[in-house]
């Protein structure tokens, strides 16, 4: 609710509407600026790797497969978010990942059908397999959290000795050996052509997008009107109406123009009976499922944080601890739902990192807190508390994996990928600090 | 006045703080009546803020009794205090100064939907009554409470404590931090809540403050209370004596009132 | 203070149990024929590094002592668990334990080095074992790591001789990763084809390189490397990964990217790899069989407990599997060590298993026929599932 910028009360409109930069018709949107600034530089990074590989890094294929590759930081950065916000830290979600996702592979592989009776053609057993890694996650993160909240343990001490002792029971739970073979549905979490939802159904998402967007500012002016508050001006509605509907359903047609690799095709033409036409079979892949997961995760936590009592306190105890708990907050509780919250996303980011491994190795999930923190940062998430959004975060990771995977496109090895993404964070925040201090 | 018979709005007796080995409130007693304000004084350290805080349930007391209209209560959190109408202007405002006016007026307390989400369009109206009142030129109301003025900042804490239909209100250095013009706002302020009926604690260094206010003074000294007077029956120099002797002027030689002749 | 203390206490302790277990055990009956000359009363000392670690626990132990017992000689060990200067300790207590010859599976091979004194003192001679100790005095046991990379390649190029290959190189800073590997990928003729165009490499000269061995990298970098062939409209016809750590995570690509399979290496023996070598995902995992470096270090043991030099020392014959057994022969060769100085040794072989040959992998105790043959189609199953 704080970085929606100021609206000028309406009898001063029309003298401002003299001044007519840029910054205060964008202003007049309510655009959060941070995050738009953060698209543009995106957009300057995919740019840049477009004209430096002649012309084919801009293509779905490359697009989807980058994305994907960003969801499970992308997921936990979410969280990473509010963890940071309210002046703790996490750096035991790479563990979380580790042993949750050895659990989804000893679970489909060993445990159910040889302790739980639960062979290979039992019911849903990629929904069971989730549940119990979900409540793994939150059990973990409840443990974590109650130490760091109840004891008083220094949550950088409590998540690093998460770190390490996590990670070697890791090596407790399959004896030191990688796991592989996991349930065919579940590997569908991990995308791939076969893990997405297909051409119709990314349509109907768009759509359903789009009368959403509209749905949302519609509902938002009849609110503000109700309460005698300023509104928008009209234009600046259409035009929010128009990009984000058009930002939708471009997202939507661009996953469209995925299609399945060739073979792939052919195989399901063979097995269908399905005539090939001349220049192949073009299937749409759509929306693979795990940018589906984001963007469910993504929604859910922004409720979360802005539309939702726990939420509002997270901030306040960032903000302030002493007001939050003067105002009969019950901040102990609050830091504890974090880390549980934590868990949660900990478990869907390694059920995404099992899928598409088919399996879990004793490195699963390795360095990810290092990549999830410089994801919540460079998305504007500050140390000192009470600031940061998630879908900064979540454009964050986006950033970040561009980065390596445009290097890794072009060829450039893992030393220069991670300088690329040592300086480029530092950058990042530098630039905010500087933006801040200027702007206060 | 008809004190006498009347029940106190709030009684605390025999209320006992300590910190580590420390007594930073001692045995205190003190009583407060509807529509009345009493100044509480007394120099740095002397307990006039832990026993206040002690009402506004911030730190629990290690030994005492309060009572609402002559009924026990059990004060142990800030949540229990709001319960019962006791709302507390802090000195240092405690504001979350990532959130915006709304969000502090409302904090702990938020209105939500039929679904339990936050109604920010309801808080923000209310907000924008309240401060119609309090403060007609507050216009920033989704700007967060870091980028507002001193003064500003203090008529969100105000506003928060006054929208609650506090019944107790204690004011914890309310005019500290304010130039003369909102100075003289916070006092017609005071003067208008004590006459819709509000108990008022009013912590102040500025004797005149006190003077100009309440009704009674209490004058604390190392954890205790010095004496509770009528206003109009004492002299600032009387009430300057307490402070930092920690005696009754009728209990001062010729050589203790020499020395507030100094001090003064 | 105290935990020296202690320590050195325990050493005391170590010293009468060992003196009453040496008397017992030139009191007992020998068992068996002893295999080499002299190994009655032989007492070998052997020092893990990290004994959790499953392969020594499964394969290099129990082979190890039991060609030490059957050799007549007594098998004591100790475990550092990953503290170097625990393993000195370790190594004091073997040597007042009554070790007469000791095996060393370093932690730190410089960190080893007093106690590689202490047992020149003593005049007891040390087998490095499986991982190499700079100094000149030790007997230097293990796999040729330039054969593994020369296996992989070997089996890769013979199946895809001409086309477009893809390498994926290991942490790049290991040694093994960046040297020794690839060295042998040239034996086995890859730079050769590179010259003579037969093979192109898609991803630069050196391929691309994984951070720490990490599956997750190599599966996100092997995902950009298909984007960018396919973007390039070029065909991978075969992948050189290093380890089975990397290959686990270029399969994962090829399946999240529908790629299919081309043929690809790695080496470890790892069961998931073992599994979809089975399967057809990987063609070939170089495998060091560690019951044959336990066999060889038994009897190495017991030579030099007979009074054999080094110089001298020579393995018995039958005892390795032929195809394990080290190039130049059974006798000890001079082994050029990083460092400059010159050692005695023995340079097994490792073996490639492709799918025809996964048998000596469940034969080893590797891994178990379900854990091989899991998920694997009946009607292209190879020999070892039949």
């Amino acid at each position: 609710m704080t970085n929606v910028a100021d609206v000028a009360p309406v009898p001063t409109q029309k003298q401002r509407r003299t001044r007519t930069s840029i910054r205060s018709l964008i202003t007049q949107t309510e655009i959060d600026l941070r995050l738009f600034g953060m698209l543009v530089a995106l957009g300057l990074i995919l740019l840049t790797f477009q004209i430096l590989s002649g012309g084919k890094f801009f293509q779905p294929t490359n697009m989807f497969t980058m994305a994907v590759q960003a969801t499970g930081v992308a997921i936990i950065a979410t969280g990473m978010v509010l963890v940071i916000v309210s002046r703790n830290i996490d750096l035991s979600v790479g563990s979380l990942v580790g042993i949750i996702a050895m659990t989804y592979a000893l679970l489909m592989t060993d445990w159910m059908p040889h302790i739980l009776g639960m062979g290979p053609d039992f019911p849903f057993r990629w929904v069971i397999a989730l549940g119990i890694g979900v409540l793994l996650g939150a059990a973990i993160g409840a443990l974590q959290g109650f130490i760091i909240a109840y004891v008083g343990v220094p949550s950088f001490i409590v998540t690093l000795g998460g770190l390490l002792s996590i990670r070697g029971a890791v090596w407790y739970l399959s004896s030191g050996a990688a796991v592989s073979g996991l349930d065919p549905n579940f590997q569908l979490i991990g995308g791939g052509a076969q893990g997405s939802i297909g051409g119709t159904l990314t349509w109907i998402a768009g759509v359903i997008g789009c009368i959403a967007v509209v749905g949302l500012l519609v509902m938002g002016r009849r609110q503000r009107r109700r309460f005698g508050f300023p509104l928008r001006p009209m234009w600046a509605e259409v035009l929010l109406s128009v990009v984000g509907s058009g930002a939708i359903l471009g997202l939507a047609a661009f996953a469209n123009a995925n299609y399945w690799p060739e073979g792939l095709a052919a195989r399901y033409a063979a097995e269908n009976n399905v005539a090939v036409p001349p220049g192949g079979l073009l299937i749409s892949t759509g929306f693979p499922h795990p940018i589906m997961l984001l963007i469910g995760v993504t929604l859910v936590m922004s409720f979360i944080a802005t539309r939702r009592r726990f939420g509002r306190y997270v901030y306040a105890f960032g903000g302030n601890p002493d007001a939050a708990s003067l105002a009969g907050i019950n901040t102990r509780w609050i830091v504890l739902k974090t880390y549980v919250l934590m868990g949660i996303l900990c478990a869907l980011a390694a059920a995404i990192a099992a899928a598409r491994l088919n399996g879990a190795t004793l490195d699963v999930g390795q360095s990810y807190e290092l990549y999830v923190i410089a994801a919540a940062v460079v998305g504007g998430t500050s140390f000192s508390g009470g600031i940061g959004t998630i879908p900064g975060a979540v454009v964050g990771a986006f950033v970040m994996q561009s980065l390596a995977y445009g290097l890794s496109f072009m060829g450039v090895n893992s030393p220069g990928q991670n300088v690329v993404a040592g300086v480029v964070l530092i950058l990042a925040v530098g630039f905010d600090t500087f933006n801040r201090r200027r702007g206060s | 006045m008809t004190v006498a018979v009347r029940t106190p709005i709030v009684e605390m007796r025999g209320i006992t703080v300590a910190f580590g080995g420390v007594h930073a409130v001692r045995d205190v007693s003190i009583d407060l009546y509807a529509g009345e304000v009493i100044g509480l004084v007394g120099g740095n350290g002397a307990g006039k803020s832990t026993l206040m805080r002690v009402l506004s349930g911030a730190h629990p007391a290690d030994s005492g009794e309060i009572r609402i209209d002559g009924k026990p209560v059990s004060i142990r959190n800030p949540r229990d205090a709001k319960a019962i109408n006791i709302e507390t202007i802090y000195q240092t405002l405690a504001l979350a100064d990532n959130l915006d006016a709304p969000g502090n007026m409302f904090l702990g307390r938020e209105k939500t939907t039929r679904l339990g989400s936050l109604d920010d369009s309801a808080m923000e109206s209310e907000t924008r009554k309240i401060m119609g009142r309090l403060n007609p030129n507050f216009t920033r109301f989704s700007m967060p409470v870091r980028s507002l003025s001193g003064g500003q900042r203090q008529a969100v804490a105000i506003a928060r404590a006054v929208y609650f239909n506090a019944r107790i209100l204690i004011m914890d250095e309310p005019t500290a931090a304010l130039g003369p013009a909102e100075t003289a706002q916070v006092r017609n302020l005071v003067r208008q809540l004590k006459d819709e009926g509000i108990g008022i604690f009013l912590i102040s260094h500025d004797i005149h403050d006190v003077f100009d206010l309440s009704d009674r003074v209490s004058v604390m000294y190392h954890g205790q209370i010095v004496d509770t007077v009528i206003k109009n029956d004492v002299t600032p120099d009387e009430i300057l004596g307490m402070i930092i002797l920690g005696r009754k002027p009728d209990e001062l030689t010729e050589k203790d009132k020499a020395e507030i002749e100094l001090r003064g | 203070m105290s935990i020296r203390k202690s320590v050195a206490f325990l050493g005391i302790a170590a010293v009468m149990f060992a003196a009453c277990n040496g008397s017992a055990a030139t009191t007992a009956p020998s068992t068996g024929a002893s295999a080499s000359a002299g190994g009655a009363g032989c007492v070998v000392g052997v020092s893990w590094n990290n004994f959790q670690q499953p392969r020594w626990a499964a394969h290099d132990e129990p082979n190890l002592k039991k060609t030490v017992q059957a050799g007549g000689g007594s098998y004591i060990s100790a475990d550092a668990n990953l503290v170097a200067e625990q393993q000195l300790t370790d190594i004091d207590t073997l040597i007042s334990k009554g070790a007469k010859v000791l095996v060393v599976l370093a932690q730190d091979g410089k960190a080893i080095l007093p106690a590689l004194k202490k047992a020149a003192d003593a005049g007891i001679p040390v087998i490095a074992y499986d991982r190499l100790i700079e100094d000149p005095s030790v007997l230097y046991l293990t796999f040729d790591n330039v054969l593994v990379g020369k296996a992989e390649a070997d089996a890769i190029i013979k199946k895809v001789p001409k086309g477009n290959y893809v390498l994926i190189t290991g942490d790049p800073g290991d040694a093994n990763a960046s040297t020794f590997l690839p060295a042998g990928w040239d034996q086995a003729g890859l730079a050769a084809k590179v010259a003579s165009g037969d093979i192109v490499l898609l991803n630069g000269p050196k391929g691309t390189a994984t951070d720490a061995w990490k599956t997750e990298k190599a599966q996100s970098n092997m995902e950009a490397i298909i984007d960018k062939a396919v973007a390039d409209g070029k065909k991978i016809d075969a992948i050189l990964a290093e380890n089975d750590s990397t290959a686990l995570g270029v399969v994962g690509a090829l399946t999240s990217k529908s790629y299919g399979y081309p043929p690809l290496s790695g080496q470890d023996g790892d069961p998931a790899n073992l599994n979809n070598v089975a399967q057809g995902k990987q063609y070939v995992d170089v495998f060091k069989n560690a019951n044959e470096l336990g066999k060889a270090a038994g009897a190495a043991a017991l030579a030099l407990c007979a009074g054999t030099k080094m110089a001298d020392l020579k393995l018995p014959d039958g005892l390795l599997d032929p195809t394990v057994a080290p190039t130049a022969g059974l006798s000890a060769q001079d082994f050029k060590t990083p460092g400059g100085t010159t050692v005695k040794s023995f340079i097994l072989q490792p073996t490639p298993l492709t799918a025809d040959t996964l048998q000596t992998a469940i034969d080893a105790g590797q891994i178990s026929k379900a854990d091989l043959c899991k998920g694997v189609d009946a009607a292209k199953a190879p020999p070892a599932c039949k």
